[in-house]
């Protein structure tokens, strides 16, 4: 028969074996990669740096912390923004999550600073002149159902607002101080919570961003779910953020895949909703395939387990939005 | 590394394609039996060569009328392996749902094929190279490319025989969309809509054009397709060593003139045959099994209906 704190001291040896596997993980440059020994990559070395910052720290931890923070501040391009490799030139959304994970490490403020300002620049892509006036003297012809006009964050420039770039600036953006926001840094994060909101999908829930297509009612999925819900949270009362809130309890015994699974698990836990044993079910799925051997979702499974993280602190009780 | 699948010839210089329907009742028969011997009679080479299924896992699908059905793709699997293929895995880069884990369960692929762990590639998360592209039909250039993708010796495009509602139909070559990874461009890939639907389908088959081809159409999807469409029972599976021969045929067996599908129709002039007399047919006699898919409004044009045959 198992105790309780023989299932908590199973969680918390899960959950080391897991930050270990990341340490050991890192490549020789200081960056991580998707899968151990792929090419360093700006999103897993972020989720992995806001991981192991989370954790209490030890020798090893704190020197990969160190290499992992340099090899991000060495991967900035000039403009500002990160590229999703090291490899690459472009800049692309993955510069919310560096900005998130260097701000987390109480890295150089001024790579951060440049960051933002990237992220204020950042404009996305919307219809042009001719397809605006379709939109306007011919709606029937118009497929999708949303507002253009509130500009959120794309996945690389010059292409559409979409709901996990456009979460994850909000996410970055809330770990600031006010005072580290400047008025286009506010006028974008207002504008980018208001489309969130217009992206919502009828009945609860996100999708990548498109709500109603040729008049069907697009279907939610948990990780953009989760990531909208995590940029909202100042807002617990909007009836968008409880509608989604309800959906994601709804649907949690339904959520497939490793990832989805954890992140769904913590958003649920800074709402305050009571959620089912997590540990369990992680260290089954990690039996069974390891996570496909992802290191972007091992550094999400081990922050979703540590319920004493700062990342994403609990949602706040405000009145909704003007 | 270079993308060297790219075949890009005028129909005039071309050998005819082959393709071959046969038909299949439910996933339950021996696919594995059935796919075997008629990529047997292909004869390709894949002896002691790296082969990449690139299938179509889009969305959850329980009911299976989404996404490649895992018993076509593990029956294709252990097709290839037995003809002497020294290693095979199974690839995709979801474009909406980017847990790829969660969509194998929900389709429960770990029944059929065992640990996921060696066979299942997220092309989403794999290293990237760069490629310049082949052609200018959009004005991308240049795509980062998965390192699985081009480092396979023998690419097959594993798609559902699907309409959609951006490009009218989805099948070997709007399958190849896929393998563009979300790692760079996102989830969608965005950049290929605002460069153009089908002009992207061309570059990216320019790029990296699949050396053979298996459309699942056991269980198909009519309508609002990818995703949102009606499972349609078709009974089918369709191969071939030619993409456009192979989307060519499916269309006319949906009931759809592939010549009025833009990418279709521009993909004959480089990528393979269009023309029906340049398509040697194995097996079934497609308009013996021709059936009609509905299409939503925008797509009325492309239908055929079966009064016409």
């Amino acid at each position: 028969m198992t105790t309780n704190s023989s299932v908590a001291r199973d969680s918390q040896s899960f959950r080391a074996s897991l930050i270990q596997l990341l340490v050991d993980s890192q490549n020789s440059d200081g960056g991580w990669g998707y899968h151990r020994g792929g090419e360093s990559a700006t999103e897993p070395a972020s989720w992995v740096l806001c991981a192991l910052q989370n954790e209490e720290r030890t020798a090893e931890s704190q020197h990969a912390i160190s290499r992992g923070k340099d090899w991000l501040l060495r991967t900035q391009t000039h403009d500002g923004s990160w590229p999703a490799f090291a490899s690459q030139k472009e800049g692309c959304w993955v510069t919310s999550l560096a900005c998130l994970a260097l701000h987390e490490v109480a890295a150089d403020a001024g790579a951060i600073s440049r960051g933002l300002e990237w992220l204020c620049r950042s404009w996305p892509r919307t219809p042009n002149f001719f397809q605006r006036m379709r939109e306007r003297f011919s709606p029937a012809s118009v497929v999708t159902r949303q507002n253009n006009s509130l500009a959120g964050w794309s996945w690389t420039p010059n292409t559409g607002s979409w709901v996990e770039p456009t979460s994850y600036a909000l996410i970055f953006m809330l770990r600031l101080a006010p005072a580290e926001l400047s008025p286009a840094a506010l006028k974008r994060k207002f504008l980018a919570e208001a489309m969130l909101c217009d992206r919502m999908c009828p009945g609860g829930g996100w999708n990548s961003g498109n709500p109603l297509v040729y008049g069907a009612a697009g279907e939610a999925l948990a990780a953009p779910t989760v990531w909208a819900l995590l940029a909202l949270r100042n807002f617990p009362m909007l009836p968008q953020v409880r509608e989604s809130l309800q959906w994601l309890e709804n649907s949690i015994h339904q959520i497939l895949g490793s990832g989805s699974v954890a992140i769904a698990h913590m958003c649920m836990e800074v709402y305050g909703r009571r959620v089912p044993s997590l540990d369990a079910r992680l260290q089954t799925l990690f039996e069974a395939d390891r996570f496909l051997d992802n290191l972007h979702v091992t550094a999400l499974a081990a922050l979703s387990l540590n319920s004493n993280r700062k990342l994403f602190p609990p949602a706040a009780q405000e009145p909704p939005l003007p | 590394m270079s993308a060297k699948n790219a075949d890009l010839a005028p129909s005039f210089a071309r050998p005819p394609a082959r393709v071959a329907v046969r038909r299949a009742a439910s996933y339950d028969l021996d696919l594995l039996a059935i796919l075997r011997e008629t990529i047997r009679e292909f004869n390709l080479p894949v002896q002691g060569k790296s082969v990449l299924l690139k299938v179509n896992f889009v969305w959850h699908d329980p009911l299976g009328a989404i996404s490649t059905h895992p018993a076509v793709v593990v029956a294709a699997r252990e097709a290839f392996l037995s003809l002497g293929a020294s290693s095979v895995i199974i690839a995709d880069g979801p474009g909406l749902e980017r847990d790829i884990e969660a969509i194998a369960e929900s389709m429960r692929l770990r029944d059929y094929l065992g640990n996921m762990t060696t066979a299942l590639v997220d092309l989403n998360t794999d290293d990237v190279h760069p490629v310049a592209l082949k052609t200018r039909a959009s004005n991308l250039k240049k795509l980062y490319l998965p390192a699985k993708i081009l480092g396979a010796d023998f690419v097959v495009s594993m798609p559902k025989m699907k309409t959609h509602h951006w490009s009218g139909v989805t099948l070997s070559l709007k399958n190849m969309f896929g393998i563009v990874p979300g790692s760079c461009y996102g989830w969608p890939k965005n950049i290929l809509h605002w460069a153009g639907i089908s002009n992207s389908i061309l570059d990216i088959n320019s790029a990296v054009r699949p050396d053979f081809a298996i459309v699942d159409g056991i269980t198909a999807m009519e309508g609002n397709g990818p995703i949102q469409g009606s499972a349609k029972s078709c009974g089918l599976l369709v191969l071939g060593d030619d993409p456009v021969a192979v989307d060519s045929t499916c269309a006319r067996i949906m009931c759809l003139r592939p010549e009025r599908i833009d990418y279709i129709r521009q993909a004959g002039l480089l990528l393979g045959h269009l023309q029906e007399e340049k398509i040697l047919q194995l097996g079934e006699k497609p308009e013996l099994v021709k059936t009609p898919f509905a299409v939503l409004d925008d797509f009325r044009h492309l239908s055929i209906g079966l009064s016409l045959n």
